[in-house]
């Protein structure tokens, strides 16, 4: 990745337009003279791409490669690149093994937690956001200025007067408690990511879409809001990852087993004493990847739609 | 606010008001998070019997045997009628800062586990019900009495040993077939094995790992740091510990070829791999070593204890737990009841029959006769800990030994170093 | 054209209180109603951050001058040290050490992290769909790992033993790279550290950059392409005032968690190195507050790291706020 490379980047795909929004087809470009260095761009463009595939993937595929094989495989001086006597049974062990932490009740109860901590914060936060970039109004840049204060605090550092909050309002073990925690500190990133994009959209395209005849309300959904989606959702991402990962709270506040999330159920692997399974807990890594996943691939069009609704185009 | 509670002068911290204003203010506010589940934590309902209840027990890792849990839950439950006892396993993994948290809140489980080395943060702290009263009836001094030293602060009983590891030698049969005698013979064995076989370890002695370097310290008749007056007076750079330290230097430049700054993790691994002749490691290590699935595998070790300078077993460092009953506990006498069942000899042999060595020293008969059960009993019987100091903890994160073994195994000059340590042990410890 | 700045800031609307826009459901015109309509826009927000954050911040400060262990928490009552905990840090000059050392780390961290970050979003920008669905599919992958598997998987490569890179350097290139300790020398120990701190970090980078970049309207970049401006000047005078605010938050974060990363470093030490070496800030945290029960320090430092980096973000901050107004 050297300034070589973005130049060549840039200078590739400027042309064609409505790259983000439309698959570029190549053939739609009208190339003029410079096909032959187009050319060369596009494959510059495709060996970066598959570059930073494999080096973005290569521990993930570890991960998955040793989740396939048989515990005693794993570590040694013989480096198995390929899971060789591959199975599923380390996720069967995972997923059915009930003398150990359940796995289900623990998916259930990060689904939960997750997916509503996503919901709270985006809309609250969406909120806030307007509220900051279309308002002028007092005290407005010290909110913007506590909020990202806030991020500045070590997490680590809470956890004993957090937790002791949390007591006092009887939210231990409990989902709510959990998700208040997990919406409070997914908010600051999320406000100060949405104002950016709620200021990048001009304020004028409202108003241009009224004189057209639309109602405040329409015009924000119709023009506003699509505009908005590529930032909810790469904020929505964010959120999710956070708070599906996340492991000292929820180790602390929800330490009943039947209140116990993934990563925490996943810490269980560890064992000090007995030898850890590391293609169990592989196994166990992985199915936790996988809703990650699935989330993404459910939104990642928003990502790149907020165009296509030919807003700015007009 | 039940009868039997002494749980010392200090109330546990319950909220005070205006926390609780602010809560229930909160609370409105967020009515809407609500929807997805309820606070369990919240039954208000104050108990007016003590004599019956849940009792919530944690125990810690996969360590305690399936029979041994359902053989506490059915004697609780039968000599308890009414009262049902819940095990919840819990994993190492951030084991302090859980229990920092939880036995402190208003949702404390009764009866905890943890390490022999965690058990100073809690036992100073008021954490933990005092039991002094009941230590001669949970086994008095047949209990393994580095543990109880580790379960007490100034002189009152806090936690009571649940069960101990040893830590023993690991060799592989095709080389090694009989113990040596003294230190001085397992020393020399070692560096001859290494020589022997180039590539390999005699011993695999890796830097970091500065628990199997204890027993050279305290057998040559040094110490890590001993009290003096107040406070703590190091000693790693005395003359003793000195002769013992250059016997571990010796070791780890001319019998060991493991990472100079690699930990001793996974010590079976390179055994399997027929890179280690022999390690050391605590005695669960056994069944791991001997199911190797590698080409040209070992056979299962043939296993020693560590020998003393002059024979017998050498002072070795010792793993395993303590368990204690939550000074927030609800039921504190159903907790001491299933303290005694867990103490009962009953409850102890299941320990020693999976290869766990009992709490108590008359027990030790249960781990069997065999070779390896030999060693361990006389592994345990030699155990030694770290300095009795609630400062230990911070030594420990602060990876000094680790740091200083590290430079040990590199070839550094053993004084030097050794006053160097000493000085920032005692920093730490007289801080 | 080339002078094309920010877009339309919203600014030069009228002094009012309200713009002439509004959310979803905006209050009736009333002047009352549209002044207290931001407020209200804000209190679902305030309400959460002022309980949960707001409120145990509170008592972190206030435990930051008392003296605040095990025992504290227990029940026993905290006595108060005046700035005895402050001075205690600012007084240790391992903390300076390990500060320096922070600084210098998360610096190279966060530079390589925004760069690539960037370039990896402008590239995906770039390319057809096919390739930017395997890129982005690429990144999510490594960002859906769970930071504990990853740290471990991350250790097993670089293991001086058994490692996956020792051993193709030795069995596929030739090197003699047997048993090569990648930890134990304190520039090779934050180089692995880097690695595996940046290659956590870009998916979110890309990805947040990437969403910003699809706000930047293809007309302004043809028109200033059409105008002779070449990728650079295109990228700093077009693209860069677009993700202004994007970029801000993303690069204060990303100074953030660098500077307090604990994770990563706290595992490889378990690996191999020398702690004393290699220590940074969040170790140091970690081993004079949670790793011993001392929460009355704790609360000092990370009173002191919060001040610290509200020093060195302030300016931005202020840049990127004095254009709003």
């Amino acid at each position: 990745m050297t300034a070589a490379d973005t130049r060549a980047a840039v200078t590739a795909g400027a042309h064609a337009h409505g790259t983000t929004a439309l698959p570029a087809t190549p053939s739609a470009a009208p190339t003029r003279r410079r096909s032959a260095r187009s050319v060369v761009g596009k494959v510059l463009l495709a060996a970066s791409a598959l570059v930073i595939f494999v080096m973005s993937v290569f521990p993930v595929y570890w991960m998955v490669n040793t989740s396939l094989q048989p515990n005693s495989q794993v570590r040694g001086s013989e480096v198995h690149f390929w899971p060789e006597n591959g199975s599923l049974q380390n996720y069967i062990d995972v997923i059915f093994n009930y003398e150990r932490a359940p796995f289900l009740p623990a998916l259930a109860n990060s689904l939960q937690i997750t997916l509503l901590t996503v919901l709270i914060a985006l809309v609250f936060a969406f909120l806030a956001a307007v509220a900051v970039t279309r308002f002028r109004f007092r005290s407005r840049v010290s909110f913007i200025i506590a909020i990202l204060i806030i991020q500045m605090i070590p997490a680590e550092a809470m956890i004993i007067s957090m937790f002791r909050v949390m007591d006092s309002w009887h939210l231990l073990n409990s989902i709510a408690g959990l998700t208040l925690v997990y919406v409070a500190t997914v908010l600051p990133f999320t406000i100060w990511t949405l104002r950016g994009f709620v200021d990048g959209v001009p304020a004028d395209l409202e108003e241009a879409a009224m004189i057209d005849g639309l109602s405040r309300t329409q015009a924000f959904w119709r023009i506003t809001f699509p505009l908005l989606a590529p930032g909810l959702v790469a904020t929505g991402v964010f959120g999710f990852i956070q708070a599906w990962n996340e492991f000292v709270f929820a180790l602390v506040i929800n330490p009943r087993p039947e209140a116990m999330t993934l990563p925490v159920w996943l810490r269980t692997f560890l064992d000090p004493n007995g030898g850890t399974d590391w293609a169990q807990l592989m196994a166990g890594s992985t199915l936790i990847a996988i809703p990650v996943v699935i989330f993404f691939l459910i939104v990642q069009n928003r990502m790149t739609s907020g165009m296509v609704s030919g807003a700015v185009k007009g | 606010m039940d009868s039997g509670a002494p749980a010392g002068d200090h109330t546990p911290t319950k909220g005070n008001t205006a926390m609780r204003k602010l809560g229930i203010v909160a609370l409105g506010a967020a009515a809407a998070l609500a929807l997805a589940g309820c606070a369990s934590g919240g039954d208000a309902a104050s108990e007016s019997e003590p004599e019956t209840g849940d009792l919530r027990v944690w125990l810690v890792g996969a360590d305690t045997p399936q029979d041994a849990r359902d053989y506490l839950v059915e004697t609780f439950e039968a000599e308890n009628p009414g009262s049902t006892l819940t095990i919840e396993e819990q994993s190492w993994d951030g084991l302090v800062d859980k229990l920092t948290t939880s036995l402190s809140s208003s949702d404390s489980p009764d009866l905890v586990e943890f390490g022999n080395t965690q058990a100073p943060a809690f036992t100073s702290v008021g954490a933990l019900l005092d039991i002094s009263d009941d230590y001669e009836a949970l086994g008095g001094d047949d209990l393994l009495p580095g543990f109880v030293e580790a379960g007490s602060y100034d002189g009152a009983f806090y936690a009571a040993p649940l069960y101990a590891g040893a830590r023993v030698v690991f060799a592989d049969p095709a080389f090694v077939s009989e113990a040596p005698a003294t230190l001085d013979d397992y020393i020399a064995q070692a560096k001859e094995l290494a020589a022997d076989n180039d590539g390999k370890s005699g011993i695999y002695f890796a830097g970091q790992d500065w628990y199997n370097a204890l027993p050279f310290i305290w057998e040559a008749g040094g110490e890590i740091a001993v009290p003096e007056g107040d406070g703590w007076d190091a000693q790693l750079s005395s003359p003793e510990s000195i002769v013992g330290l250059e016997q571990v230097q010796d070791l780890m430049l001319n019998a060991s070829v493991a990472p100079k700054d690699g930990d001793n993790a996974e010590p079976w691994t390179p055994y399997c791999e027929g890179d280690a002749i022999q390690f050391s490691s605590p005695n669960w290590a056994l069944g791991l070593a001997s199911g190797c699935e590698t080409e040209n595998a070992p056979a299962a070790p043939f296993v020693y204890a560590l020998p003393g300078a002059d024979g017998g077993a050498a002072q070795a460092f010792a793993g395993g737990s303590n368990i204690g009953v939550s000074a927030n506990s609800e039921y504190p006498e159903l907790a001491k009841s299933a303290l005694a069942i867990i103490l009962s000899d009953e409850f102890q042999t299941i320990y020693g029959e999976n290869g766990l060595i009992p709490a108590k020293q008359s027990l030790a008969s249960t781990l069997g006769d065999s070779p390896e059960a030999q060693a361990f009993t006389a592994a345990a019987g030699s155990a030694k800990l770290t300095p009795a100091s609630p400062n230990w903890a911070e030594v420990e994160a602060s990876r000094v030994l680790e740091d200083f073994f590290v430079k040990i195994a590199q070839g550094g000059d053993v004084a030097e170093l050794a006053a160097e340590v000493d000085e920032k042990i005692e920093d730490i410890l007289n801080g | 054209m080339s002078t094309v700045t920010r877009p339309e800031a919203p600014a030069r609307d009228d002094a009012g209180a309200a713009l002439p826009d509004g959310p979803p459901r905006p209050k009736r015109r009333g002047r009352t109603g549209a002044r207290l309509t931001p407020y209200a826009l804000l209190v679902p927000a305030l309400i959460i951050l002022i309980a949960v954050i707001g409120w145990p911040l509170l008592q972190l400060v206030i435990m930051s001058f008392q003296e605040f262990g095990r025992a504290q928490v227990f029940g026993a009552p905290p006595e108060f040290v005046g700035l005895g905990n402050y001075l205690g840090v600012l007084g240790d000059p391992e903390f300076w050490q390990v500060l320096g050392r922070s600084v210098l780390f998360a610096a190279a961290c966060v530079v390589i992290t925004m760069v690539v970050g960037v370039l990896v979003a402008l590239l995906m920008r770039k390319l057809a769909a096919g390739w930017r669905l395997l890129v982005s599919v690429g990144l999510l992958l490594a960002w859906a790992m769970p930071p504990l598997s990853a740290t471990i998987v991350w250790g097993w490569i670089f293991d001086s033993q058994y490692g996956v890179l020792n051993y193709a350097l030795s069995e596929w290139f030739g090197l003699d790279f047997r048993g090569h300790s990648w930890l134990l020398e304190p520039l090779s120990f934050f180089f692995v550290a880097g690695i595996v701190i940046v290659w956590g970090a870009i998916p979110f980078v890309a990805f947040t950059v990437f969403a910003g970049l699809t706000q930047v309207p293809d007309e302004v970049l043809e028109a200033a392409q059409l105008d002779g401006a070449g990728p650079f000047k295109r990228f700093f005078l077009v693209i860069v005032p677009f993700l202004r605010p994007i970029l801000i938050v993303v690069t204060i974060l990303q100074i953030i968690w660098d500077l307090r990363v604990f994770t990563q470093i706290y595992a490889l030490q378990a690996l191999g190195g020398l702690a004393e070496q290699t220590n940074t800030l969040g170790v140091y945290i970690y081993r004079v507050s949670l790793g011993t029960g001392d929460f009355g320090v704790g609360g000092a430092i990370s009173v002191i790291v919060v001040l610290f980096l509200v020093a060195i973000s302030l300016y931005y901050v202020r840049q990127s706020l004095k254009e709003d107004r």
